[in-house]
């Protein structure tokens, strides 16, 4: 009998359907060709998706760096398939009670690998999860477990745009189970561009019904600003050095006062590797929503192994670095818009007149935008030029608005609104359009929910975002003249690209939509505790309902509204406020001896 | 006949200070039998006590655990785990639990433990209405103002009975040093224990002081000896650092080396103890040897000075009221260095600016400190204060005399 069928009866027994769908596969994917060292390899496309010398070395140390990560409570889960040594190394080394799955994108590869050599009977043990990217979602959402992804790159880069749908779908799912309410608190900077964001991140997270302490920094922006009037810059770093760590402090405290189910910082927030660890140590669940260019603000480096989850808004070399530097959880989240602050808008006669024009652009004066948007002015259109820091741009002056000045919010939605098109040109300090373009800027997202219509630099990450019939894209500075010509006059046309634009932003890139799967990520990572009250286990009713809880626990729980999330100290306040002055019950008793050790917060700053 | 329950999750020094109670409430009744529930690190301590039959030992790092783990939302399993706990702590249920601790957690585990609390508060847990000598003890602990009752017979009058009429001590330790520590004591004469931490940050005497005074002392004492106590290694270390050499030979540092027992076998070998940690001075104290304390920051002699007789406390006071020993959060400018040692080795009592200094004594009452460059004589407000918090027990005859 040939391997193939000897291991598709293995197979079979532990996933019939599978080894029925793998028999009628045509197979083929896969290169087969012999190792140095003796035992069958393979290629796809040129590229080896095992080591050419020795299988299975490398795949028993690829196993034995994952058995370092993966935890007892979690499930396993093996992205890439090739010709599963290292799937079979794992499941050799594994400790027993470990549950250990295996995504199949494709049996046509698994068919290639059970051909290729006899299997033990290890096939048997793993949960092997097929078919299209949402039911393997939904195959993984239902386990229960926190996740731990386990990617062996060379097979897995056969089947990325899969494994990212998968990925999406389950974070989907787990967002749309999402009914309880998590206190965060959120972490603001204390001045700059991912201050609005962190707003933004705080109403979102408010709109989905959960509790937000926001540790507003920007409060204390004018004393921080007053530490640039020193003349020697390292009395000015020192102080603002000293400063942000007072500002870190402030946060442990405001933290100890009201403890939240999770700390999200926004990039640039204050909080030194040490408060972070203090705040770890405390058993406080924290996360980061990195919304800058990791190239650019490389401080990264110092926080990654600080924080619990890290969410990025770059992929690929972006997670691996941050993952080299220490980081243990690390996540995509694209930057996304607050439909409550950009929308489409009416304007006045005379708001028209003001902030329209054929062609403009808002933001800052960078390199790339001195050099390149000269080029695009022309006797054909009119231009207008919004923002700040373009002091020297001489070729600029005659479009430039209200001098270079900041423009707030409120300027930049009605310019969005009344220009005929809006150019996205995201930054580069560099002459030209950005040679590692990959993140989208939250301008496109902006121009989007407004309803404007937008000529946006390519970006390696925009595709996945906006197609190219709702956002036109150029990929040379050459291109655009030619683009403006193009859509400048076809009204029509523009309205049907916006509103297409609009209408996916609406539906997929709001803040809601970030914040439903940071939690989401979250909540899979953490399904005990951020899960179950995620899902709602945590509310009174539910409870309630568990067929093990007490009577008297019951009656205390029933005393809230059944929707609503009871925390111990809710439990605790209800039997204080009640209980002067007449015996309590034991449960009573429990529930306040356990709140008293939660309420120590007294060694906390 | 129920057994009887006394609660005391505090630190080392109040645990010390319950073995008064301890002893009172077991002679009066010595068919009695008595447990202690105490933090289970300092349970070794309450094997020691005479008259515990059994010691109950409180793990608050699980309870702690639990309750983060509960904070998110009480489940069940939260509640049957805490009461296995407890099913595994105490096998049958307490008649009566005395309560020494004003925290509500000391009376939540009575509560749970044993059918009737004794203890700070008269209606349960969630009650308001304080027990006689637990608002005196909160009213010394605000006010800094002391009515000379020690804390110790204090906790005897929250049990209902009066001190038991003589000092307790602990029990002897069958701990056997190991040979590093077993040449303690052995050789040379005196053997002083030197405290060199505190359980606070204001109340560490600085290292530099403690360096004078031990080689002041090795100078005044030919064949004497020091042993450096404590949990604090650094400052132990340190001190050596600052030592002259020559002096190192006469030096013990076993900081941060020792158990519990084993620091009671240790304190039991020296003929002196000294230092500003109230826990291990009580802890001297309990064991027999002679203290001296310096009090100061928020140490008072009066509550919380060694209990039993013939201890001396060096208080710290504002120079201005140099007679009083009732002000607290006094930091010392100057130390007792000439004035500890002349009356360590000579039993000559010199005065110190900024101090006052006090000898324990002991009666009917329990233990009192009185001046020793004053009048000699019990504090008359004790007897007052015992009549008027315990009515009932004073009025018959009284256990004990000095």
């Amino acid at each position: 009998m040939s391997h193939l069928l000897k291991n598709l009866e293995k197979l079979g027994r532990r996933a019939s359907a599978l080894a029925e769908a793998v028999r009628s596969a045509t197979g083929s994917v896969l290169s087969l060709t012999p190792s140095r060292e003796g035992s069958v390899t393979a290629k796809c496309g040129g590229r080896w998706v095992h080591s050419s010398y020795d299988p299975r070395k490398e795949a028993h140390s690829w196993a034995n760096a994952q058995l370092k990560e993966w935890k007892d409570d979690e499930v396993g889960v093996v992205l890439g398939v090739g010709l599963l040594y290292h799937v079979e190394s794992l499941a050799l080394l594994k400790p027993g009670s470990r549950r250990l799955a295996v995504i199949i994108p494709d049996v046509s590869v698994l068919k290639d690998a059970l051909g290729a050599r006899p299997l033990g009977s290890w096939p048997e043990t793993i949960e092997w999860i097929w078919g299209e990217p949402a039911d393997m979602a939904r195959h993984l959402a239902d386990f229960g477990k926190p996740l731990r992804f386990m990617t062996y790159a060379p097979a897995a880069g056969l089947h990325e745009a899969v494994h990212r749908e998968m990925e999406a779908s389950l974070r989907r799912m787990v967002a749309s189970r999402q009914g309880g309410q998590l206190r965060i608190a959120v972490v603001g900077p204390i001045y700059g561009g991912s201050l609005p964001i962190a707003r933004y991140v705080t109403s979102a997270l408010e709109s989905l019904g959960h509790r937000v302490i926001w540790i507003d920094h920007s409060v204390h922006h004018t004393s921080y600003e007053q530490f640039n009037g020193y003349g020697d810059v390292r009395h000015r770093l020192t102080m603002q050095g000293r400063f942000a760590e007072l500002l870190s402090l402030d946060t442990v405290a405001r933290l100890a006062e009201d403890p939240p189910d999770l700390v999200l910082a926004i990039a640039q927030a204050p909080l030194t590797a040490g408060v972070l660890a203090h705040v770890r140590k405390k058993k406080f669940l924290t996360a980061m929503w990195f919304v800058e260019n990791y190239r650019h603000l490389p401080y990264w480096r110092q926080l990654a192994s600080s924080y619990d989850c890290w969410f990025v808004i770059q992929r690929g070399d972006c997670i691996e670095a941050l993952r080299k530097a220490g980081a243990s959880h690390v996540h995509y989240l694209p930057m996304a818009a607050d439909p409550q602050v950009f929308y489409p808008t009416s304007l006045t006669e005379t708001e028209q007149c003001e902030y329209g024009a054929d062609v403009s652009f808002v933001g800052a004066g960078y390199q790339n935008r001195r050099v390149l948007l000269p080029r695009w002015l022309s006797p054909e259109w009119t231009f207008k030029l919004w923002g700040n820091e373009w002091e020297g741009a001489a070729e600029l002056a005659s479009v430039l608005q209200r001098g270079g000045a900041r423009i707030d919010t409120e300027i930049c939605r009605k310019v969005f609104n009344a220009s005929t098109i809006n150019l996205n040109l995201h930054s580069y300090n560099g002459p030209s359009l950005d040679p590692q373009a990959d993140f989208v800027n939250p301008r496109t997202f902006e121009l989007a929910v407004c309803g404007g219509f937008q000529l946006a630099d390519e970006r390696a990450l925009l595709p996945e975002l906006f197609s190219e019939q709702e956002i036109v894209r150029f990929r040379s500075p050459e291109e655009v003249p030619q683009l403006i010509r193009r859509w400048l006059h076809d009204r029509e046309a523009r309205g049907a690209v916006a509103e297409a634009a609009r209408r996916r932003a609406l539906t997929q890139h709001t803040y809601r939509h970030r914040m439903e799967d940071l939690l989401a990520v979250i909540g899979l990572r953490q399904p005990d505790r951020i899960g179950a009250v995620l899902r709602g286990d945590r509310n009174a009713g539910a409870l309630a309902a568990r067929a093990e809880t007490p009577p008297e626990l019951e009656t205390l729980l029933s005393r809230f509204p059944r929707d609503q999330r009871v925390e111990l100290k809710d439990v605790a306040d209800s039997i204080r406020a009640r209980g002067a002055g007449r015996r309590l019950a034991r449960e009573e008793l429990l529930i306040l001896l356990l709140d008293s050790y939660r309420s120590e917060t007294r060694d906390f700053v | 006949m129920a057994r009887t329950l006394v609660v005391q999750l505090a630190r080392l020094g109040d645990l010390i200070q319950t073995i008064p109670a301890i002893t009172a409430l077991k002679m009066a009744d010595q068919t009695r039998e008595l447990d202690l529930l105490c933090p289970s690190a300092l349970a070794p301590i309450g094997r020691l006590i005479p008259g515990v039959d059994r010691v109950l030992e409180w793990d608050g790092a699980v309870w702690r655990r639990w309750a983060d783990d509960a904070s998110a939302g009480v489940l069940p399993t939260h509640l049957e785990q805490a009461e296995k706990q407890l099913e595994a702590l105490a096998t049958h249920r307490y008649g009566t639990a005395y309560v020494l601790n004003q925290h509500c957690r000391a009376l939540l585990a009575g509560s749970l433990l044993a059918d009737e609390v004794k203890g700070p508060l008269l209606d349960g847990p969630l009650g308001t209405t304080m027990a006689p000598w637990a608002s005196y003890v909160r009213d010394v602990a605000h006010t800094g103002r002391g009515c000379r009752v020690h804390l110790a017979d204090a906790f005897c009058g929250l049990c209902g009975v009066l001190p038991p009429g003589r000092p307790p001590v602990l029990k002897k330790s069958s701990c056997r040093l190991p040979p590093t520590l077993d040449q303690i004591g052995r050789r040379g004469e005196p053997w002083i224990g030197l405290l060199v931490g505190a359980g606070a940050a204001e109340r560490l005497v600085p290292t530099e002081i403690w360096k004078t005074w031990v080689v002041r002392f090795l100078e005044s004492a030919p064949a004497g000896r020091i042993v450096l106590l404590g949990e604090e290694r650094e400052r132990g270390r340190r001190i050596q650092d600052l030592l002259p050499s020559s002096l190192l030979g006469r030096i013990w540092d076993i900081t941060g080396r020792t158990s519990l027992l084993e620091l009671v076998s240790v304190l039991g070998r020296c003929h002196a103890v000294i230092g500003s940690d109230t826990g291990p001075l009580h802890l001297a104290a309990a064991v027999g040897v002679k203290v001296f304390g310096w009090y100061f920051a928020r140490a008072r002699v009066h509550e919380t000075g060694p209990y039993g007789p013939g201890h001396l406390v060096w208080q710290a006071v504002e120079e201005m009221e140099a007679d009083k020993a009732e002000r607290s959060n006094v930091r010392p400018a100057r130390w007792p260095i000439e004035a500890s040692i002349a009356a360590m080795l000579e039993g000559e009592m010199k005065k110190t600016a900024g101090w006052s200094v006090w000898m324990s004594r002991y009666d009917r009452w329990g233990a009192y400190y009185t001046e020793v460059s004053g009048r000699f004589g019990p504090p008359s407000e004790r007897e007052r204060l015992w009549r008027e918090l315990s009515p009932s027990i004073t009025e018959g005859s009284v256990v004990g005399a000095a």
